[in-house]
């Protein structure tokens, strides 16, 4: 399409230029034409006064002229009848002046047909132009162009003895000029119009290309963050010679809790800013490429002499993120970002191989801590390849069925009976050694993984409360409730298996900053509608919120283990317990006590009536209930 | 760049000017009924319809006019050679150039005198 652009516009401005040159060959022309038309006016003019000085020569001889006309009569009428046959439309005027002794001129001849003039009578005339005649003693020619045509007048000196005794006067008129130019006018203007028609068509096809230039960039960038959208890398990375560029993938750390925490709207307005903060430390030959949800490309122009450009221009970015107070709805939002950089293309053949790469780095950063940068140095260390290792070895495990729970038994403390277990998620490794949450839930939140172990999870908790019969509590954040993709594997679990849903207890983890919280509360609500209990965990911990009984529609407060494990010592610990059985009774919620690890705890909470606990001193957490 | 009826009435401004010099309003008498706009669009000038009423005669077709006290203004060549016994002068229009004429013994009879610009088109006609 570029090419056939750049051929009519070729083929346009030839034409135009074409037009343009004729147009101006045809002024060329006319003036061409016009002065010829002049020099054969003149010419004979010249040729018709030096006929009537010879005329009037030879009837007058060398005498003076005035007194030889001035006493015949009959010789004035023979020589003014001979000037009149001369007459003609052109050569309107034809007649003799002479300058008197005051400087007037006064007729000695006039050979006009009409207005004829008598012997001796004055006429006014332009005396400067006259009087050019009898000072050089040449002929002087008089050009006037008015609205009836072209004028000329020339003036031809008679001469006796070197002395002008007189001048002869040619009135030349005529209309041939602009005659011609009437004729011409046509022509001109039918390259006028043809200029201008083609100005037209330019334009149009110019608009055209404009349009489509704006329609294609439409297409290729990304409406809310204006970034380039992957329409454009197909064919970018198709175009260029990526060993010109360093090529960096970013993505904006816990994002979905953003989303699941403020909203998609705080989430768009997270992503426009940030693309928007990213571009003021790009410059024109950069390209930022919205890759994913909140993931990005940017491919970094080499300057040849600025080697490692990259990693500071990325550093710069990345500091400039984790400082910036993303203000929306007049709360500041704080975000960090993961960057993985590739910039040792020299090691790479394909460009596929390049975006693995450099997504294994954008990964390794999100496993290393976040709110790092990955390259070609530190992407060799240990601590990267152990996270990327963990994150393949969590995978292998699901697919290979190695997920597993222990329970661990919820006690009724004056009975010492067992109510519940509370399911704790596990790992093995391949050689059979048991891996704990702590070291591989980080790693996968937020992902996909992650998703795959819920779903994993409830599917044993499910399978145990079938066979067993027992009420089974399991740990997610409120963060899953928010989130659509969690919130559906539970839903459809609890559908699958309603029978049996009366046995769960959803225990919510970090529940300290609340909101979507019509959503939640409308989830919680769905969720209960099956039978399942909903109990806050680590509940006294942190910044724990009493409003949150409020809004959401508790069954169970679980006390953190850190007021519990010292409340036989601590009469701060105890106080706080006090207060929080004293409140979860009257508002009829169960309260359950964390941590019970020695007898001196249990017969405190004994003594405060709390109904349950969970330690191990009343229940280690095993594989099999 | 002004048309010839605006040279025209200039002209006729310079002459009626110079001939009554002390008159503030000239009365203006023309044989040709066409030409009345014109003069009456002069300032200071007044067009009448009577000879009587009249400070000169503008003459465009009269060739014989009599001995008037009225000024008499020739305008045309024929018109001026025809009534040079009585007219003051003329002006008129020869191969396409205005022509101005003052007879200087009418100038005389009258007692007018002319101002320096105008006094080049003086004639001695018989």
């Amino acid at each position: 399409m570029k090419i056939s652009n750049a051929i009519y516009s070729g083929f346009i401005i030839f034409l135009l230029l074409f037009i343009a040159f004729l147009y101006i060959n045809i002024e060329d022309f006319e003036k061409k034409i016009t002065q010829n038309i002049r020099d054969v006016i003149l010419t004979n003019t010249s040729y018709l006064a030096d006929n009537i000085v010879s005329i009037i020569k030879n009837s007058v001889g060398d005498e003076d002229i005035y007194t030889i006309l001035k006493n015949n009569p009959q010789l004035r009428h023979q020589l003014e009848s001979k000037m009149q046959v001369l007459v003609t439309p052109s050569f309107k005027f034809i007649y003799m002046l002479y300058k008197d002794k005051d400087g007037r001129y006064r007729y000695l001849l006039d050979g006009s047909k009409e207005d004829k003039a008598f012997f001796d009578s004055k006429f006014d005339v332009n005396e400067k132009e006259w009087n050019k005649v009898y000072a050089t003693k040449k002929t002087n020619i008089i050009f006037q162009d008015d609205l009836t045509g072209l004028w000329i007048t020339t003036l031809r000196p008679y001469m006796i003895d070197g002395n002008v005794q007189g001048v002869v006067a040619i009135d030349f008129s005529t209309k041939l000029l602009d005659i011609f130019s009437e004729i011409m006018k046509p022509m001109k203007e039918v390259f006028l119009y043809i200029f201008f028609a083609i100005i037209f068509l330019f334009a149009v096809i110019l608009y055209q290309i404009i349009i489509q230039r704006k329609t294609k960039k439409e297409t290729v960038i990304d409406p809310l963050t204006h970034a380039y959208n992957r329409v454009f890398l197909r064919d970018f990375i198709d175009k260029i010679d990526f060993y010109h560029y360093d090529i960096v993938m970013l993505d904006l750390d816990y994002f979905k809790k953003i989303n699941d925490n403020y909203g998609h709207k705080a989430g768009d307005f997270i992503l426009e800013s940030f693309v928007g903060l990213v571009k003021k430390n790009l410059r024109d030959k950069d390209y930022i490429v919205r890759f994913g949800g909140e993931e990005f490309l940017i491919f970094l122009y080499k300057e040849r002499k600025k080697q490692s450009s990259a990693i500071h221009t990325l550093e710069r970015i990345r500091k400039r993120i984790e400082n910036y107070n993303f203000v929306y709805n007049d709360t500041v939002i704080k975000v960090t970002v993961s960057i993985g950089l590739v910039d040792d293309m020299h090691k790479y053949k394909t460009i596929q191989e390049v975006m693995k790469k450099v997504d294994e780095r954008l990964y390794a950063a999100k496993h290393s801590g976040r709110n790092i940068i990955i390259d070609s140095d530190v992407s060799s260390t240990n601590m990267v390849q152990t996270a990327l290792m963990e994150i393949e070895k969590i995978k292998l495990a699901i697919d290979e069925g190695r997920v597993f729970c222990h329970f661990q038994p919820i006690v009724e403390i004056q009975t010492q009976s067992i109510v519940k277990y509370e399911a704790l998620i596990r790992l093995k490794d391949e050689d059979g050694t048991t891996i704990y949450p702590n070291s591989f839930l980080d790693a996968i939140e937020g992902t996909n993984i992650y998703r795959d172990m819920t779903k994993k999870l409830l599917e044993i908790v499910f399978e145990q409360t079938k066979q067993k019969q027992v009420a089974i509590s399991i740990n997610l954040n409120l963060s899953d409730i928010a989130d659509n993709s969690i919130y559906t594997i539970l839903s459809d679990e609890l559908l699958e298996h309603k029978l049996y849903a009366n046995y769960l207890t959803i225990e919510l983890l970090e529940y300290e900053t609340v909101l979507n919280e019509s959503l939640l509360i409308e989830r919680l609500r769905e969720i209960k509608s099956y039978g399942v209990s909903i109990a806050l965990d680590d509940f006294g911990s942190g910044y724990s919120n009493f409003s949150i009984f409020e809004a959401f529609p508790i069954d169970i407060v679980k006390i953190d283990g850190s007021l519990i494990k010292n409340i036989d010592t601590s009469k701060t610990s105890y106080s706080i317990v006090e207060a929080i059985v004293r409140f979860a009774t009257n508002l009829e919620m169960d309260v359950v006590g964390e941590f019970v690890h020695n007898e001196a705890v249990l017969h405190k909470l004994k003594e405060l009536n709390l109904q349950y606990g969970q330690g191990f001193h009343l229940g280690k957490p095993q594989e099999i209930i | 760049m002004s048309s010839a009826l605006e040279i025209e009435k200039g002209i006729y401004k310079t002459i009626l000017e110079a001939l009554f010099p002390s008159k503030s309003i000239v009365k203006v008498w023309s044989d040709e009924v066409s030409k009345n706009p014109l003069f009456a669009s002069i300032e200071g000038v007044r067009v009448v319809q009577n000879k009587k009423d009249a400070d000169i005669l503008m003459l465009f077709h009269t060739y014989d006019i009599q001995k008037s006290d009225q000024a008499v203004f020739a305008n045309g060549y024929l018109v001026l050679q025809r009534n040079k016994g009585n007219a003051v002068g003329g002006f008129y229009w020869q191969k396409g150039r205005p022509n101005l004429v003052f007879v200087k013994n009418k100038l005389q009879e009258r007692g007018i005198t002319l101002p320096k610009k105008l006094q080049s088109y003086i004639e001695d006609i018989e």
